[in-house]
């Protein structure tokens, strides 16, 4: 349970709201690279944390995140042609670069200097690891680029997806590290999804429904630990991070790649979930890359041209019913990401808190919003740079490990929760 | 529109139902050293409605409530909905056994808190958490103490 107040807090994420202020302190990604695939390529309609904005690639290759609206009239620049270096206003000429810079007013005499007058809302955009991110904050106050090691290994060995999913961020989110879940509504995935079959981790979690969580904070955010029992006494561990305020790692399953999610605002009913898959140590083969792209393990297949999920709330995500009486799937619904989304939107575009009977295995989702609650008022009360910011922060990883039962797994996975250049993720 | 499109609608969510959809729950919170004696006795200050704050266990079973009254462990686990241990690092949770016992046979569930972990080294948390992780279906290491005082309220104590 949550109160009122406090819901609204953390869900509210708006020019001029604390969590809208918490998530303007970050890098977060904003598009992916394909969708600006060349120099003067077509502009894109981007929306974050409830501000309309417009992602261009301009002549030389700089990218632009600006203000929807052309300054005069009020044009959406979605309309306007992208040359010679900015972006222009098919209604009356005017011109912007990527800082949003008012470069040519052609009714106005050049002279005039009116131009220099007029300048669009901007934020950076730069690539790293195949997306675009974007930092929405006080230019004055702006963190050093991402590092986490999902974009700083070599292309070939990563792979990020992103959908749109129809509710608030933080229920998706809460999602993330809601790890008594797995146990029931993907039961069906683990045995014959290609990107999580084979490991020897699964028959732990396939032969012990009832884990024991443990839930420490890191530096960053949290360290939610699921414990089951594994031969000779010892413990399967698997570790889930949560780094602030909107990053979650999944353990890993034998030799498949590591996989997680960033959940990051479209507006207070909407957000994207941003889906990676990589491998520090080795190429991802064609066929973990055709199932990804196939909709497999954390993906989705996407209505054609659009980054909307096939299965959608349109089409009641495509239940089958007789697939969930079977046994084939547990709710119904094919594929882990949708599983999630379904469920997750079905609460509503804002779950109300006030009404939910939270118990001892939430620990992981209560500890996230006491940290978020924290984090929000040290930011908006004394100016203190939240958890996630600090880059090595972000240097971390979630980790599948067995362990002696007196070991506390971050003693004992301590190494393996720390992101490594060219050592392979513990797994089983 | 489809069924799902149509009640997902932040109009349609007005119409949930507005009775109360649980009861309370009864929550016992057990001090099982000095560092927890401590987390309790601040728990104390605030206004809970569902939930009886133990300073002390004796080996015996004897339960010291944060106002002094005593009470025995199979009494209190007996109406209990879910038994929080709350113990510093340091490896004094001896009695956790005498309630867990307890809460084993009544098949009721358990939190073990760890408090003051901030500042102490890996071993002290080891030794406590040897003594608290058999009889915890969930634990919770946490730098600070007043998350303990949020736990309780999203439990609904």
């Amino acid at each position: 349970m949550l109160k009122r107040e406090q819901s609204d807090l953390l869900t509210q994420t708006g020019p001029g709201t604390p969590m809208g202020r918490m998530f303007r302190s970050y890098w977060i990604p904003a598009l992916l690279a394909e969708e600006l695939p060349e120099n003067d390529c077509p502009p894109v309609r981007v929306k974050l944390v409830s501000e309309r904005l417009i992602a261009f690639r301009d002549t030389e290759g700089r990218c632009g995140l600006v203000d929807e609206f052309c300054a005069h009239r009020g044009v959406s620049l979605w309309f306007a042609r992208n040359e010679q270096c900015g972006l222009r206003c098919p209604y009356h000429g005017w011109k912007y670069d990527v800082t949003g810079q008012c470069v040519d007013v052609p009714s106005e005499p050049e002279a005039s200097g009116f131009a220099k007058k007029i300048k669009l809302q901007s934020y950076p955009l730069v690539e790293r690891g195949g997306v675009l991110w974007t930092y929405m904050g006080p230019p004055e106050q702006q963190p050093p680029p991402p590092e986490w090691e999902f974009i700083t290994v070599p292309p070939r060995q990563t792979f990020t997806s992103k959908r749109i999913q129809e509710s608030n961020w933080l229920q998706a989110m809460e999602g993330g590290i809601d790890s008594s879940h797995v146990s029931w509504l993907h039961r069906g995935d683990l045995n014959s999804d290609p990107l999580f079959k084979g490991a020897k981790g699964n028959q732990y979690n396939l032969s012990d429904a009832r884990p024991v969580f443990e839930v420490v904070e890191s530096p960053g955010g949290l360290y939610i630990g699921a414990r089951r029992n594994a031969e000779e006494g010892r413990y399967y561990w698997r570790i889930t991070q949560w780094v602030m305020p909107a990053f979650t790692m999944i353990p890993p399953r034998g030799n498949h790649s590591v996989h997680g999610h960033f959940w990051i605002p479209i507006d207070d009913e909407n957000c994207w979930t941003w889906s990676f898959d990589y491998h520090p140590v080795r190429e991802l083969t064609d066929a973990e890359l055709a199932a990804m792209r196939d909709g497999k393990g954390i993906h989705v297949r996407y209505i054609p041209g659009t980054y909307r999920p096939l299965a959608n709330k349109d089409n009641d995500y495509l239940i089958d019913r007789a697939a969930q009486k079977a046994g084939r799937t547990f709710s119904g619904v094919e594929g882990i990401a949708m599983q999630d989304a379904s469920l997750q939107e079905s609460m509503g575009p804002i779950v109300d808190r006030t009404k939910e009977n939270l118990v001892s295995t939430d620990n992981g989702i209560i500890m996230a919003r006491h940290r978020l609650l924290r984090a929000v008022k040290a930011l908006t009360q004394n100016g203190t740079v939240p958890p996630g910011v600090d880059l090595a922060h972000q240097k971390v990883r979630s980790a599948a490990i067995v362990l002696p039962p007196d070991v506390p797994f971050t003693e004992g996975a301590r190494e393996a929760l720390v992101a490594r250049p060219e050592v392979a993720p513990a797994s089983v | 529109m489809s069924e799902s499109a149509r009640a997902t609608s932040a109009a349609e969510a007005r119409f949930r139902v507005q009775v109360p959809n649980s009861r309370p729950r009864a929550i016992k919170v057990v001090a099982l050293d000095r560092a927890g004696e401590a987390a309790v006795r601040r728990l104390a200050g605030a206004d809970w409605h569902h939930a009886a704050l133990f300073a002390s266990v004796s080996p015996d079973g004897t339960l010291t409530a944060v106002d002094g009254g005593t009470r025995s462990v199979a009494d209190e686990v007996n109406g209990a909905d879910l038994v929080v241990f709350v113990a510093g690092p340091g490896g004094h949770a001896h009695a956790t056994r005498v309630v867990g016992e307890a809460c084993s046979r009544r098949r009721v569930t358990t939190t073990g808190f760890l408090v003051g972990a901030a500042s102490a080294p890996e071993p002290e948390i080891s030794k406590t958490l040897a003594q608290i992780r058999p009889w915890s279906l969930m634990v919770v290491i946490s730098r600070s103490d007043d998350y303990i005082a949020d736990m309780m309220t999203a439990l609904r104590a």
